[in-house]
């Protein structure tokens, strides 16, 4: 129940070395609808349940990652590079 | 008392004697002894006095849990006697007496009681009102604990943060069996434990062997101790804070294991204060691990088969034990002035008086639980068992050993009521007693939390931890209900005291400083803060430092910019996006300014880009938002996965702005290349030798004159800063803070991102149209910036009539604010004050006049909409 942030590069650490940068949303492509941009812009689906969202390690590796986190425990399930996220898709 | 022969059971090392002083007393004692150890193998009964009717008080409970032996340690109040290890030369002082602990005049609130009821501050001196501001002083005085020290006591204390898959809280017998069975698991394993020594009651009784068998097991599985630190509660996340003398431990464990153990009461009987009514497990601590008889003749009415045990071990050092059963035979009172002398017991056959000095009380245990209603547990009072049972935690934390009630005797709290005279304390911190309960209950405080507040009860040193079990059944005995229906108190953090300079461990404010700051000292600067930094704000009048950068030469460090170099064969498809300007065709050696918006198009900072290679920038941004902008550049290289990298060379390099009408002869004497105007115009760039130090040069500007930014490795910074400032001497050279350089740039319209933009401005709005490129095909905020917004535009303004306006002031139009002043100083080369303000857009316009409103006070002036100084920028490229 710990909010332990498992860094791919440095292990498990505490959540107060990260910045949190929030769900991860798609950035709309260039000519998106209007209402596409508004909704990336301005709405946040914050979920029960489990979600994906950036950490940035600023006390450490100064990485940004991708976490699995379940709002409801503080468990993050795993982390990963977003490069991998095409594999870690679910 | 006399230390009693060595025993395999103690924990003295009596090859180490210490001393320590004790109200100008010195008092010998051992390695591993307590204050309160050493205070009673020298034969003191009387630790201190209490809070209120100032009555003699002595060691009790030997664990902590009370507030009995509180004594002043070296300057720091309150200390418990009873678990502070000695270190030689330590000053003890005992507290809350006049002239002292052993004769205290103020012993006479004893005999006064009846001037101090329940409820006293809600009754006594409020008529006439004019009363209790006089009275209330002598009161804080004569009442209370160990004073507040008056120097400041330096401690320091830091923060570790652990993360075992287990933790366990205590290291009792039921918490080192727990922590062996889940370390054997292999589990990373931690165990904290308040005391000094592991084993809890076991350690302190005849079986003190399991106790280091235990303790040995635990270290062989891998177990980590730490010993003399308290867990103080459970906060979200899963976080449990414990502490030691000097280290504030933030623990985020996977699973739980409570082990606290239980807590003796006391009995309520008259005179149930008195120094020499001990609990069993006080006098089992006593004589086990400190091997001190606390009494020769004593009497043991304790519930339980371990009064048997505590008799028996009493008697093998010689003492003479009378044992009594305590269910047959009840407290009447204890008697005695400054400690026992004897006890009345009243029996089936009647009333007898024992002499004895020393009074075993105990078998009234209640799960040390405070920490389960902290983790999402509840505590439910057990009629069967008539004891507190912890239910209801979650799955990942479990409770086990006496914590959890099972262990209890089944006996009731209190033992029947006694009708003898003699204070009969319920609450021995804040001297409550169960007369004022009664009396409180009688005045309709009927609920124990209105009892609370009403009393003080529980609200003392030990936090209801002695007392409150205890008073919950009076309650319902007094109240006719039952316990279960009594509510029992919240406990809160902190569970155990802890000292808040060990709460402020871990809190740093950083300080920087640039590699030229002794030079700014030398030169006699005020400084500023600048985010972290500290920044020279003036040397001199800042009107002399702007004048001179105006007509001769000025210098000043800017080391605190954040610097970036930026490298990789996508570096231009990076740069392209991050900011609204054109990058790909800027040529080798030429410099642009430029802003970072977010994807609302809104300023997040701004600096200046210079191409150092087709595949390589180094870029500026301002001196608070380097830590930000790194973190931003970063999370876009990661999302667009380019290949680009990023470094960091902020503290790498020192930096120096070099500026004004003569800095061209003095750059030309600290270097070879050529800085003429034709070679190096400004926006260009040039690398090479400054005073004989590699550097990068940039020919830019931000306060209006020619000036050269010049970036070397921090090492040489002040190296350089000496070199400059020795070959501007003949040009009449000075340095400049920040102050000047405000005004320089106000005079030049230059924003300041932060200052006169805020979270909704855009570009269009701070009048930097012209670099945006909407024609690129993407960079962030372009999707927003194809809406302009036509609402506010920053401009320029000159008051012509009134002060110069505070930054903040308002614009008013029509009695309503249009508009707020972002900047404004008072301008030498205008002769009047000029500012930065956001206006209506359709009010852009030269000339325009508005209103300008601040504190009662008003001033006019006009929309003026390009720099107040060389508008046409023909100093700047000169």
């Amino acid at each position: 129940m710990a909010l332990l942030v498992p860094c791919p590069n440095c292990g498990d650490r505490e959540f107060s070395e990260f910045a949190y940068g929030g769900e991860s949303n798609k950035r709309p492509a260039p000519g998106a609808p209007s209402r596409e941009l508004a909704r990336y812009l301005f709405f946040r689906k914050n979920v029960a349940g489990v979600q994906v969202e950036w950490w940035y390690h600023r006390d450490g590796c100064q990485r940004w990652l991708l976490a699995r986190r379940d709002t409801r425990s503080n468990l993050i399930e795993e982390a990963y590079w977003p490069q991998e996220r095409e594999a870690h898709r679910r | 008392m006399k230390r009693l022969p060595s025993s395999p059971s103690e924990r003295l090392d009596r090859a180490s004697p210490v001393s320590i002083t004790m109200d100008g007393r010195l008092l010998p004692a051992f390695e591993g002894d307590t204050v309160g150890s050493a205070m009673a193998a020298n034969g003191v009964v009387i630790t201190g006095r209490s809070f209120k009717y100032h009555r003699p008080r002595g060691l009790r409970c030997m664990t902590g849990a009370c507030a009995s032996c509180m004594v002043t340690v070296d300057g720091v109040p309150n200390v418990r006697a009873c678990l502070e290890p000695v270190r030689d030369a330590m000053v003890v002082r005992r507290q809350n007496a006049w002239p002292s602990v052993d004769r205290d005049l103020l012993g006479v609130f004893d005999l006064l009681d009846f001037a101090l009821p329940a409820g006293f501050y809600y009754k006594a001196f409020h008529r006439p009102r004019f009363l209790w501001p006089l009275v209330e002083p002598i009161i804080r005085r004569l009442a209370g604990l160990g004073r507040v020290p008056s120097t400041v006591l330096s401690h320091d204390a830091q923060k570790v943060y652990l993360h075992p898959d287990v933790l366990v809280i205590g290291g009792g017998r039921a918490g080192l069996r727990a922590a062996i069975a889940v370390a054997n698991a292999k589990k990373n394993t931690l165990l904290v434990e308040g005391r000094a020594e592991l084993g809890g009651r076991t350690r302190s009784s005849a079986n003190h062997a399991e106790a280091a068998s235990l303790s040995a097991e635990a270290e062989q599985a891998g177990v980590r101790i730490l010993l003399r630190t308290s867990a103080l509660g459970a906060f979200e996340g899963g976080l449990v804070v414990a502490a030691s003398e000097d280290v504030l431990y933030h623990i985020r464990p996977r699973e739980i294991v409570i082990a606290t153990g239980q807590i003796e009461q006391l009995p309520v009987f008259p005179n149930n204060d008195l120094p020499g009514i001990m609990t069993a497990e006080a006098v089992d601590r006593l004589l086990h691990l400190y091997r001190i008889l606390p009494g020769a003749k004593a009497v043991v009415a304790a519930f339980g088969p371990k009064a048997q045990e505590t008799a028996k071990a009493l008697r093998a050092e010689g003492a003479d034990v009378t044992i009594i059963d305590p269910k047959t035979e009840i407290i009447q009172a204890a008697a005695g002035r400054r400690r026992m002398q004897g006890v009345i017991l009243k029996g089936p056959t009647g009333t007898r008086r024992l002499a004895c000095d020393l009074l075993v009380v105990g078998g009234l245990g209640v799960p040390a639980a405070g920490l389960v209603p902290q983790m999402g547990g509840q505590l439910r009072f057990d009629e069967q068992i008539q004891a507190l049972v912890a239910e209801g935690l979650p799955g990942h934390i479990r409770a086990t050993g006496s914590v959890t009630g099972s262990a209890r005797s089944g006996m009731a709290i209190l033992p029947a009521s006694s009708d003898a005279p003699g204070k009969q304390f319920t609450c021995v911190c804040m001297d409550v007693t169960k007369k004022e309960m009664v009396q409180a209950v009688a005045e309709g405080f009927d609920d124990i939390e209105l009892l609370k507040r009403y009393t003080t009860l529980s609200m003392g040193p030990c936090q209801g931890k002695s007392c409150l079990p205890g008073s919950r059944q009076l309650t319902a005995a007094l109240t006719g209900t039952t316990i279960a229906q009594t509510a029992t108190t919240t406990s809160r953090p902190p569970w155990v005291p802890v000292s808040l300079g060990v709460l402020a461990a871990g809190s740093h404010t950083p300080r920087k400083e640039t590699a030229m700051h002794d030079r700014h000292v030398e030169a006699g600067a005020e400084f500023m803060w600048a985010g972290d930094w500290r920044r020279p704000h003036h040397y001199q009048d800042p009107r002399e430092e702007c004048r001179a950068v105006h007509e001769r030469v000025g210098l000043i460090d800017v080391s605190s910019l954040g610097k970036f170099r930026i490298k990789g064969e996508q570096v231009v498809t990076f740069l392209e996006r991050l900011y609204p300007s054109r990058i790909g065709d800027m040529k080798v050696g030429r410099i642009r300014y430029g802003a970072m918006l977010n994807d609302q198009g809104v300023i997040l900072d701004d600096g200046t880009l210079c191409r150092l290679a087709e595949d390589e920038f180094f870029i500026t941004t301002t001196t608070g938002g380097t830590a930000g902008m790194e973190q931003w550049m970063r999370w876009w290289l990661a999302d667009w996965g380019l290949d680009v990298q990023l470094v960091n060379l902020s503290g790498g390099y020192a930096a120096v702005n070099l500026a004004g009408p003569r800095s061209r002869e003095v750059m030309q004497r600290l270097t070879e290349l050529d800085v003429s105007a034709a070679s190096l115009p400004y926006l260009a760039s040039a690398r090479g030798q400054v005073a004989g130090v590699p550097a990068l040069i940039l020919r830019i500007g931000f306060v209006g004159e020619l000036s050269y930014e010049i970036h070397v490795p921090s090492a040489y910074g002040e190296h350089v800063w000496d070199a400059i400032m020795e070959a501007g001497r003949e040009h009449g050279i000075a340095p400049f803070g920040l102050e000047a350089q405000r005004i320089l740039r106000l005079e030049k319209q230059h924003i300041i991102v932060g200052q006169d933009t805020d979270a909704l401005s855009t570009p269009y709005g701070a009048g930097l149209n012209w670099m945006v490129k909407l024609d690129k095909p993407d960079f962030l905020g372009r999707a927003s910036l194809l809406t302009p917004d036509t609402e506010e535009r920053l401009c320029g303004f000159i008051i012509d009539q009134g002060e110069v306006p505070p930054e903040g002031a308002s614009v008013v139009h029509e009695s309503r604010p249009v508009g707020r002043v972002t900047s404004s100083r008072w301008s030498g080369v205008q002769q009047a004050g000029v500012g930065m303000a956001w206006l209506p857009q359709a009010w852009a316009e030269n000339g325009r006049p508005f209103e300008i409103v601040f504190s009662g006070k008003r001033s006019t002036g006009k929309v003026y909409l390009e720099p107040f100084y060389d508008p046409k920028g023909t100093r700047l490229r000169s």
